[in-house]
């Protein structure tokens, strides 16, 4: 049996990170990092971006490590395989390829992974997910010819590739479970500022309905809605969430909820294994929460906090305000801190959809929280700054409420 | 030419002279701002800017560029050479 100091399962952004911030400190304790991919870390982010799939940036350029940068740091790169078990009481942890692996820390750090159709006619060619580097590559091959397209989801992956599809010249329809754009993280007005982007692009939008059918020979020809609706295709694109995989784990005794649960510190209730990234559900010290957390940037300091923790002998806390953004037919979309619903949030709009700059800033007690912004990105870092230093914005509701106010003069 | 911004750097010992920011290649993932919000920030467009060039010091930088999922930021010594991307 191998035998290592460092483990990491996961060879995504928090993995790699951690790898990189252990070895930064420990120049010679073996290490290694097991991925369910063949590749060096790649940019998943880039995946879904308009840029790199028309080839306006090189393919390479997805690649954030080479090969080579495996070698030269001593890190064992276990490609290809997946754990299947694992044994914390005598810290033994079982590949997918029969080998077992003993460690004296492991960080979990398996991502997510997409959530597929449930129905009739799921498993014709023409179905596209979107995680890995394969997923995108066969997309870009098919936007090539298809000539139909159908979304499923009113989150970020669907507004990505609708903006993608748009480009590609395919005739896009989009589908809605939901009765507007990123319901419930937006609120309606928000979401229709991206419903209008859309249909000016020529968009179709479907919304409050479900897919009863995929139709097709061997192919995807159409979609059947459980109206009864027929609506003709050679695209399907779907991106209706993420699950966690974390069947295996649970019967190590790590305590689970909907990922893998961990104090602020990112360590498990199992001595010595950590987890980090989407797939930690971790105590939030700024929102007083456990919370899931799927971003590239939080994924990244996460995986750095992890490795710190793994290899010394302070402990850090993660304390990082969570951003993300995106942007596409002429709409720009930006969230930082929390912005989940909750009955204990005021929501103070500011800007509106009339003037094509909207955002509204989510407050608790006295102080900032969260924030969703529609074309007024240039705010989220000032944001980010009042949530931070837990700024008393109690006698502001007005100044916040003003577009033209400077948030900049709130920080003191 | 591709769509980038140049940032003269003129912060006293540095051995970086200039940031380049690749608009084209800048999809607003906002990990240079969780490096370094004294660099940078996002514009309307989503797109980073350098906001104080000179604000921190040279390890501090070369990590912001770093962490760019996309490499869209470049690092440029004073005789003109690229110091990042390598």
């Amino acid at each position: 049996m191998e035998k290592y100091k460092y483990v990491i399962i996961g060879g995504g952004a928090a993995g790699v990170s951690a790898a990189e911030t252990i070895r930064q400190t420990d120049k010679g304790g073996s290490l290694a990092v097991v991925s369910d991919e063949p590749h060096a870390l790649y940019s998943r982010v880039m995946l879904s971006k308009p840029n790199f799939f028309l080839g306006k940036i090189p393919f390479d350029q997805v690649y954030l490590k080479g090969d080579d940068w495996y070698k030269e740091n001593q890190i064992q790169f276990l490609g290809s395989k997946t754990a299947v078990s694992l044994d914390g009481t005598n810290k033994i942890l079982s590949l997918s390829d029969g080998s077992q692996l003993e460690y004296e820390k492991l960080l979990v750090a398996i991502g997510v992974r997409v959530r597929t159709l449930n129905i009739p006619g799921a498993d014709k060619q023409g179905i596209h997910y979107l995680r890995t580097l394969e997923d995108g590559k066969k997309i870009m091959e098919h936007i090539k010819t298809g000539k139909k397209a159908v979304t499923i989801g009113g989150g970020f992956i669907s507004f990505e590739m609708i903006d993608l599809l748009k480009l590609a010249g395919l005739e896009t329809t989009s589908i809605l479970r939901e009765a507007y754009f990123w319901e419930p993280i937006l609120d309606e007005p928000s979401g229709l500022m991206i419903e209008n982007a859309l249909t000016k692009n020529g968009i179709k939008i479907i919304k409050q309905v479900e897919i009863a059918e995929v139709t097709g020979a061997e192919t995807v020809d159409g979609v059947t809605l459980k109206d009864g609706t027929h609506l003709p295709c050679d695209l399907l694109m779907c991106g209706i969430g993420v699950v966690s995989p974390i069947d295996w784990i649970k019967q190590s005794g790590v305590a689970t909820n909907k990922g893998i649960l961990a104090n602020e510190y990112l360590e498990t209730n199992l001595p010595d294994v950590w987890t980090a990234g989407d797939i930690a559900e971790y105590k939030d010290l700024l929102l007083e929460e456990n919370v899931q957390m799927g971003n590239w940037v939080n994924a990244k300091e996460q995986g750095r906090i992890a490795g710190l923790n793994m290899v010394g002998n302070d402990r850090h806390p993660f304390k990082f305000i969570s951003f993300y953004t995106t942007q596409g037919l002429g709409i720009t979309i930006a969230f930082v801190g929390d912005v989940a619903p909750g009955q204990d949030r005021i929501i103070i709009p500011r800007g509106s959809p009339a003037i094509n700059s909207y955002a509204r800033i989510i407050i608790v007690g006295q102080e900032l929280v969260g924030a969703t912004l529609i074309n007024r990105t240039a705010e989220m870092s000032t944001i980010s700054k009042l949530i931070e230093n837990n700024t008393d914005i109690s006698t502001h509701h007005a100044d916040l409420a003003d577009p033209n106010f400077d948030l900049k003069k709130l920080l003191g | 030419m591709s769509n980038i911004k140049e940032y003269v750097r003129q912060r006293e010992g540095s051995n970086i002279s200039k940031i380049v920011i690749d608009r084209d290649l800048c999809i607003g993932a906002a990990s240079c701002l969780a490096v370094s919000g004294e660099t940078y920030n996002l514009d309307n467009e989503n797109k980073a800017v350098v906001i104080d060039a000179d604000s921190v010091d040279d390890d501090t930088l070369i990590m912001s560029a770093e962490s760019c999922p996309t490499k869209a930021i470049l690092l440029f010594d004073k005789t003109g050479k690229q110091i990042f991307p390598k």
